[in-house]
């Protein structure tokens, strides 16, 4: 963000928080038109749940009104709940556990609204994504801890080259000293925590009002007694220790479903083998630059802010796209319908979805 | 500062906080126990809901004491009856009514009532649209958007010619006029009997009380359905303990209010207009909304055709100015006004809309700073769509 001769427009993303809105200040202070632009996605309420979408966009207005940039809204709802809450909502259905920001940034964000602001007359688009577009790479950011590149791993290679991630090389810490510095009026906006649109809701709420609920068994895993009831296996996610309704002693923790049955197995046992793995099959594997390799050495990353850890990754079928990660150690099963996301030192290579 | 938004809110005065200090300590007491000092409490509640109404010209026991307008506009409604009857629709409404009876109102099979470009009812709408199947008429007694009056009394004098033509014919469905003041208590003289209605919502929120007290003024003949059950308070309609603070509060905030509105009507009147003729001299023409003549003295209602009038709210909060722009609460849910729409007015007049409030922190000098501020904002935001184009 260092060079900038004749100006160049920028239409950043602004969803009212103070990532977007600290972006908003840098590009403009490097020499860019900047357009604001605030992504309507979701504004439906839910019985007790208020969207905070109208909140949010006067804040990115006033955000940019006072920054003296241009602001606009693009309606993206119609996309949105085909793309990402549609998909999202099969997959719990299919007893899978999706990450919906992964597809927002793969089918919106990095999809039409690039290609909107392309058509309107951008040079690039900016969001306040902790990551780096460098060399025609997507790479890790500075601030490991906040690195979001876990959920940019599908994000067209076109969109990457005409990206600017304005907060690549800052700490988060960094960016909420700027907030105040640069006077941002949302500066001490609290960030949410819940499903990105529809504000602090848990996820389970949000599922209740489009899954039916189905009352069914939970077991133990070891000696297959009814231990107590759920409102639906759909709900529940390997690993999960919350939630179970059945009380006392340690924790119990999800180790299967079985979506037939509709019964949901639990244990007491952290060392159950159902948990853990040391090799992890994955679906729908993504390389951001085209591979033939089918055997490499890589570091992964299995969430969000988890650590990279090395791994060798073996492409089992490369035409359909099926592979498999094999650990040092063993680990934690991720659930399926989540990501595992590849890196080659800090350069983000894909990923694939665990089957 | 300069707060130009006294229709959404109102700072508690110093003498009303001072009242009712004292009932959330030492006079805590449930004014329902047995014991003496509860029944002190039990009398100044009482009483205070005695100078309420009698400052509408009702008793203390016409009032049901709620948590503000919103819940008084939804409990009038409970006055409908619930058996179902063919051919027209058993409530009519302004379409301009605030969200808290447009909403509550969809309960129930209603129709709207149309307005003119400056916000008044339109009567012979009202005529055409009163079947013998109508219950209840709802109309604000002055919009919280343009600040238009209604003409109440005349509305009630058509409401009697139909109460007695179904008198002769013997059907005995009733008849109700029910009126949310909330935003005319604080300029206007209210009269239950003048004004002809049967439910009147009050509010002590927009005139120097405590929010979350309002009540709702209930004639003798109307019939309501218990709303919170519980304990039997507020004659059964709306049980749990009592707010007597609340309620001190808002009676204290009517109290200051007695015998001054003439006065402060006329210094509202002269503010609006040098705040007026300020706005004249803007490089883009202002639009001033609602009806000149009958129009709350304290409001001016404006629009700037081409502008963004959220853009200009914040421009203008950077330089200690607060406007609003149409209802707070529509704005906060992302939609265009109701009201600007069924007045007539074009997408880009209702864009550019403000509402400018004036009230209690407002003296001529801040309302002149104030005016010369929002023309410079006014003038600069005209400069940059300007050279956009």
């Amino acid at each position: 963000m260092t060079t900038n001769n004749p100006q160049k427009t920028v239409f950043l993303g602004m969803s009212g928080g103070v990532d977007s809105s600290v972006s908003a200040v840098l590009l403009k202070n490097a020499g860019y038109k900047v357009v604001g632009v605030y992504m309507k996605n979701w504004s439906k309420n839910l019985p007790g749940m208020k969207c905070p979408w109208a909140e949010d966009l006067a804040d990115a207005k006033r955000v940019a009104t006072k920054l003296d940039i241009d602001f606009l809204v693009f309606d993206f709802e119609k996309a949105y709940k085909t793309k990402v809450v549609d998909y999202m909502l099969d997959e719990f259905k299919a007893g899978r556990t999706p990450n919906p920001d992964i597809m927002c940034n793969e089918e919106i964000k990095f999809k039409l609204f690039f290609e909107e602001s392309l058509k309107r007359g951008a040079d690039f688009i900016a969001t306040g994504h902790y990551a780096k577009s460098e060399d025609r790479l997507l790479k890790l950011a500075k601030d490991e801890n906040k690195d979001q590149t876990y959920f940019l791993y599908r994000i067209s290679k076109e969109s990457v080259e005409k990206t600017l991630f304005p907060l690549a090389d800052l700490r988060k810490p960094e960016v909420k000293k700027l907030a105040k510095e640069f006077g941002l009026p949302n500066a001490f906006k609290k960030e949410s925590m819940g499903i990105c649109f529809v504000g602090d809701v848990n996820i389970k709420d949000f599922l209740r009002e489009y899954i039916e609920l189905k009352p069914g068994e939970i077991r133990d895993m070891e000696t297959d007694k009814v231990l107590g009831f759920h409102d639906g296996a759909v709900f529940y996610t390997l690993g999960q220790r919350h939630g179970l309704n059945v009380g006392g002693g340690l924790p119990y923790y999800v180790v299967k479903k079985d979506l037939e049955r509709n019964i949901v197995f639990v244990s007491k046992n952290l060392n159950e083998k159902d948990l853990w793995a040391k090799e992890i099959e994955l679906e729908n594997i993504f390389f951001r630059d085209a591979t033939e390799q089918t055997e490499q050495n890589i570091r992964i990353r299995i969430r969000h802010r988890a650590p990279l850890i090395p791994a060798k990754f073996v492409f089992t079928d490369i035409k359909k796209l099926l592979g498999k990660v094999v650990l040092e150690e063993q680990i934690k099963k991720p659930a399926a319908g989540q990501s595992i996301v590849f890196y080659d030192d800090e350069i983000c290579l894909g990923g694939g979805i665990v089957k | 500062m300069i707060y130009l938004d006294h229709a959404a809110a109102t700072p508690v005065s110093k003498k009303v906080l001072e009242k009712m200090t004292p009932y959330f300590s030492e006079l805590f007491f449930n004014p329902s126990s047995p014991y003496l000092p509860a029944k002190t409490v039990r009398e100044d509640f009482e009483h205070a809901k005695s100078v309420i109404a009698n400052s509408i010209g009702a008793k203390g026991n016409d009032l049901v004491i709620t948590s503000g307008a919103t819940e008084a506009n939804a409990l009038a409604f409970t006055a409908v009856s619930s058996e179902s009857r063919s051919g027209g629709a058993k409530i009519l409404v302004l379409e301009t009514e605030h969200a808290s009876v447009l909403e509550s109102v969809k309960r129930y099979p209603f129709e709207l009532i149309k307005v003119d470009r400056t916000g008044l009812i339109d009567l012979s709408n009202l005529k055409n649209k009163l079947s013998e199947n109508t219950e209840l008429i709802s109309v604000s007694l002055a919009n919280n958007e343009l600040g238009t009056i209604q003409p109440l009394a005349e509305i009630a004098t058509i409401l009697k010619e139909e109460k007695l033509r179904r008198l002769k014919n013997h059907n005995t469905t009733p008849l109700f006029l029910h009126s949310d003041a909330s935003q005319g208590l604080s300029l206007l003289d209210i009269n239950v009997a003048r004004l002809g209605v049967d439910l009147l919502t009050l509010n002590a929120a927009k005139i120097s009380g405590p929010k979350g007290v309002g009540a709702l003024y209930i004639s003798h003949e109307v019939r309501l359905k218990p709303f919170v059950n519980g304990g039997g308070q507020e004659r059964g309609l709306r049980a749990g303990t009592e707010n007597v603070a609340g309620v001190v509060g808002f009676a204290a905030a009517v109290e200051a209010l007695k015998n001054h509105s003439a006065s402060k009507r006329k210094k509202y009147m002269r503010l609006v207009e040098n705040l007026k003729h300020e706005l004249e001299g803007a490089s883009i023409e202002p639009v001033f909304l609602g009806n000149k003549k009958s129009r709350l003295a304290n409001f001016l209602p404006v629009s700037f055709p081409g502008l963004d009038a959220e853009r200009l709210i914040y421009k203008l909060e950077e330089r200690g100015v607060l406007v609003s722009t149409g209802a707070a609460c529509a704005a906060s849910k992302g939609e265009a006004s109701h009201v600007l729409k069924a007045i007539g007015l074009s997408s880009e007049e209702i864009a550019g809309s403000l509402r400018i409030s004036l009230g209690v922190l407002n003296t001529e000098e801040n309302v002149e700073e104030a005016g010369r501020i929002i023309r410079e904002v006014v003038d600069s935001e005209f400069e940059r769509i300007k050279n956009d184009h």
